[in-house]
């Protein structure tokens, strides 16, 4: 069987490399079958790195220990859900993850616009090829998932395997990386299609469209993964947060940063013809960021507890990564001439120019958290001296980028495109400006007194105001036409333009969230030790430990404590949080939350005391925590809104240069 | 089981801690915040902390100490000095290069003010145009 699953990866490796070469000397020497058996070779791909994924299913649910991943990675006691997750619970099988995803995609774009796009697709075909190729390198020879446990010459089997850590037995972790890796590798797509289109010196009308809308969903990929893992973070780890500036979490951040950039600025290219240049640089970052997240998450280049183990794969992506740039600059620069913009700028003042400091921004952001992520590396590497860069640091650099950018989400909507004017900007702005200054009198009145959560929450007050009146102006116009009420109205305004107003709606969600993020200024805690019948105070809380159990289940060995929760004298819940530990010396905390809209109420059993008698508790109240994942079921219906297909078909005029006044060389605009 | 105790988690303890690194390489955190009470790193940090401040060192003298034996990753934030500075710096330069490209954008792709000399254009042509703006203007949302 590990036979089987081997020689599909070598044999998914033969066909990818015939599908690049077979696209690009067909398309070279004009043979079209050559063109249509490289876009086939694409299915082939697909076809063996399933079997092959199937191999390695199969292996882990029948405890085929034989297998040095599945004794690594699984264990006879496991579940078949986390026997599943344990494909991608090791370095080998989550690259195997990786390139089956990247088949599928590769197969469902190939088979959607091989007609569509017929002049660009060997390009196409060829560049997800290549990228297929590399990680089907990585899995047939370094990292085979199919190597076998041996002595001597002989195959042999470990009685039981180590089995996956325990914190990963978790129903978040059980999706979040296969969610975060459709984000991942779904990049792929629009680097492919950029590429193609700087290959064929292709205009950018149709493809951009297209690519948008991959960008789009794998945007959407990669927002649920990265909150699957915060969401998983906060409820796991025992210490109640959801995000640590870790490498590895930075590096999902990252092209996800470069995406949002992207999905602002192609607008300028659809509607007006500009920033192309600028386009292909985030579509190729945001790829080459990818690729960089991944290498950052196994080769040890920097300390990460969410690392792979070590392996000698880093000088496999620096070469290919090496590569990559340095091919698409060479193009970038080659087709200058290509991308030159079809229009000019009007006024400073103009959303045009909004876009341009939104990118500015969203581009400082991400430089700062990679900049932060590699500094350690760099600093060793350069003085010799090891420097940290922690949460610290993450925190006093990106909390004013990020509450720029809030207020840029709310600045966009009230500017118009080409112009707008000083008068009619003050006019837009004056109410939002008032509601804004308002909600922070209110919370000064009400004792707030942190600078940053007082300016979040009016830039809060102040976007929810421009995106309300955005959403009132137009429902309302449409009610006095048609009749329809306001509600109805709203509904059919979105409609008409999905792509704007679900844009709006996934505003509100960023506002939703930032709620949810503020809300860490006011978080409380503290650490008690406690026996039976002890009490304790947090906030508005008191806690009484009702009870302290232990036992076990032979899976692992449990102690648990019922803590009674008061507040004003009356009991409203009983938490039970439990510590476990398991057979192979691995140790949880299973935490236990009381969500509430306004704060969480968060214990985590710590541990006992020396002497055996009491348990120490962990008890948090993290304020507004839950608006944040609130937000993430916002931006999933904006996202999806945005990809509904719009009622009314809008046509952009773009103004373009027709001609010359004698005599003065002054361009003479026609739109 | 782990044994743990809470008498390291105290307003003072965290005070210096907030500005030393936890090096345990599991966690992000300073060892003021480090959530986990046995961590190997943070455990006899918060001990070194409290009995430099019974022998009544002040605040400085125990980072400097922490310095001393770890050198300065044993700090939470990267000193802004020499080499380590540009941690800091190198942000905000991008911002202010960005900001340069912007504006060198903005100048280069700028309309002109279309001049007098238009005038001598057609009357008609010039109302066709102006139709069709307006006509773009009003489609535009």
């Amino acid at each position: 069987m590990e036979n089987v699953g081997a020689l599909s990866l070598i044999l998914a490796l033969c066909f990818s490399v015939y599908s690049v070469l077979a696209s690009l000397i067909g398309q070279w020497k004009k043979r079209p079958f050559l063109v249509v058996s490289g876009e086939r070779s694409v299915y082939a791909v697909w076809g063996l790195v399933t079997l092959a994924s199937g191999m390695l299913v199969y292996a882990l649910q029948t405890d085929d220990f034989r297998l040095s991943y599945v004794a690594g990675h699984s264990s006879s006691t496991m579940s078949p859900l986390y026997k599943f997750t344990a494909w991608w619970g090791g370095q080998e099988g989550s690259l195997l993850l990786w390139a089956w995803i990247l088949s599928c995609y590769a197969a469902v774009a190939v088979y959607l616009h091989r007609h569509k796009f017929c002049h660009m697709m060997p390009y196409v075909t060829a560049t997800l090829m290549v990228v297929q190729a590399f990680f089907l390198l990585l899995i047939a020879f370094p990292l085979s998932p199919f190597e076998v446990l041996a002595v001597g010459k002989e195959v042999t089997a470990v009685p039981d395997g180590r089995g996956l850590n325990p914190l990963l037995q978790y129903w978040t972790m059980a999706i979040h990386p296969p969610t975060l890796y459709l984000g991942y590798v779904g990049f792929v797509v629009p680097f492919a299609f950029a590429m193609a289109s700087l290959i064929t010196r292709t205009p950018g009308d149709a493809w951009i469209h297209t690519t948008r809308r991959w960008t789009l969903v794998t945007w959407l990929f990669q927002s649920t993964g990265i909150l699957l893992g915060a969401g998983w973070a906060y409820a796991v780890l025992g210490w109640g947060g959801y995000w640590g500036w870790d490498p590895v979490e930075n590096a999902s951040l990252l092209p996800w940063i470069t995406a949002t950039a992207f999905l602002h600025s192609v607008m300028m290219q659809e509607k007006k013809g500009m920033m192309k240049v600028w386009n292909m640089v985030l579509v190729s970052s945001t790829f080459f960021l990818c690729i960089l997240g991944t290498a950052l998450t196994r080769s040890g280049i920097v300390q990460s507890v969410h690392a792979f183990a070590q392996s000698p794969i880093s000088r496999y992506f620096t070469i290919f990564l090496a590569l990559g740039i340095g091919l698409v600059v060479y193009l970038i620069l080659d087709r200058l001439d290509y991308l030159k913009s079809e229009s000019q700028l009007e006024s400073v003042l103009s959303r045009e120019s909004s876009f341009l400091f939104n990118n500015l921004i969203l581009l400082a952001s991400c430089f700062s958290i990679l900049w932060g992520t590699l500094f350690p590396v760099i600093s060793e590497a350069v003085t010799g001296e090891k420097i940290s860069v922690d949460a610290p640091y993450f925190n006093r650099v990106n909390i004013p980028i990020g509450l720029f950018l809030l207020f840029l989400t709310g600045v966009g909507p009230l500017i118009a495109w080409r112009r707008s004017s000083f008068e009619s900007l003050k006019k837009a702005f004056l109410m939002p400006a008032i509601g804004a200054v308002l909600t922070m009198l209110v919370l000064a009145a009400f004792g707030v007194r942190h600078p940053y959560a007082m300016i979040s929450f009016g830039l809060c007050a102040f976007v929810t105001w421009t995106i309300t009146s955005e959403f009132l102006k137009g429902a309302s116009a449409i009610a006095a036409k048609s009749g329809q009420n306001l509600i109805a109205a709203m509904v059919e305004l979105t409609h008409r333009n999905t792509r704007r107003y679900g844009g709006y709606i996934v505003h509100v969600a960023i506002v939703i969230m930032f709620i949810g993020f503020t809300g860490a200024a006011f978080n409380l805690d503290t650490t008690k030790e406690v026996g039976i019948n002890d009490t304790f105070k947090l906030g508005r809380y008191e806690l009484k430990i009702k009870d302290l159990k232990s036992g076990n289940n032979g899976h692992y060995k449990w102690w648990h404590a019922p803590v009674e929760v008061y507040q004003d004298g009356r009991q409203i819940h009983t938490l039970t949080p439990e510590q476990r530990l398991y057979a192979t010396g691995d140790s949880s905390s299973v935490v236990d939350i009381r969500r509430r809209l306004h704060e969480d109420l968060y214990l985590n059993f710590a541990g006992m005391t020396a002497d055996g008698q009491k348990a120490v508790i962990q008890a948090y109240v993290f304020p507004l925590v839950t608006w944040i994942w609130v937000g993430y079921w916002a931006l999933l219906f904006g996202t999806i809104v945005c990809l509904i297909p719009s009622k009314v078909k809008l046509q952009f005029p773009k103004t373009k240069v027709v001609g010359v006044v004698s005599g003065k060389e002054t361009p003479v605009a026609q739109s | 089981m782990a044994q743990v105790s809470s008498e390291l988690i105290t307003p003072e303890i965290r005070r210096i801690g907030s500005r030393l690194a936890c090096l345990c390489k599991s966690c992000k955190n300073t060892v003021g915040d480090c959530a986990m009470l046995a961590c190997h790193y943070s455990k006899p940090a918060r001990e070194r902390i409290r009995d430099g401040q019974a022998a009544g060192k002040s605040d400085d003298a125990i980072v400097a100490g922490f310095v001393t034996e770890h050198g300065r990753q044993a700090l939470a934030l990267p000193p802004n000095d020499g080499f380590s500075s540009l941690a800091w710096w190198m942000p905000p330069m991008m911002v202010g290069f960005g900001l340069a490209l912007i504006y060198w954008f903005i100048r280069r792709m700028r309309k002109p003010a279309v001049p007098a000399a238009v005038s001598a254009i057609d009357q008609k042509v010039l109302d066709r145009y102006k139709e069709s703006i307006e006509k773009d203007l009003a489609k535009l949302d």
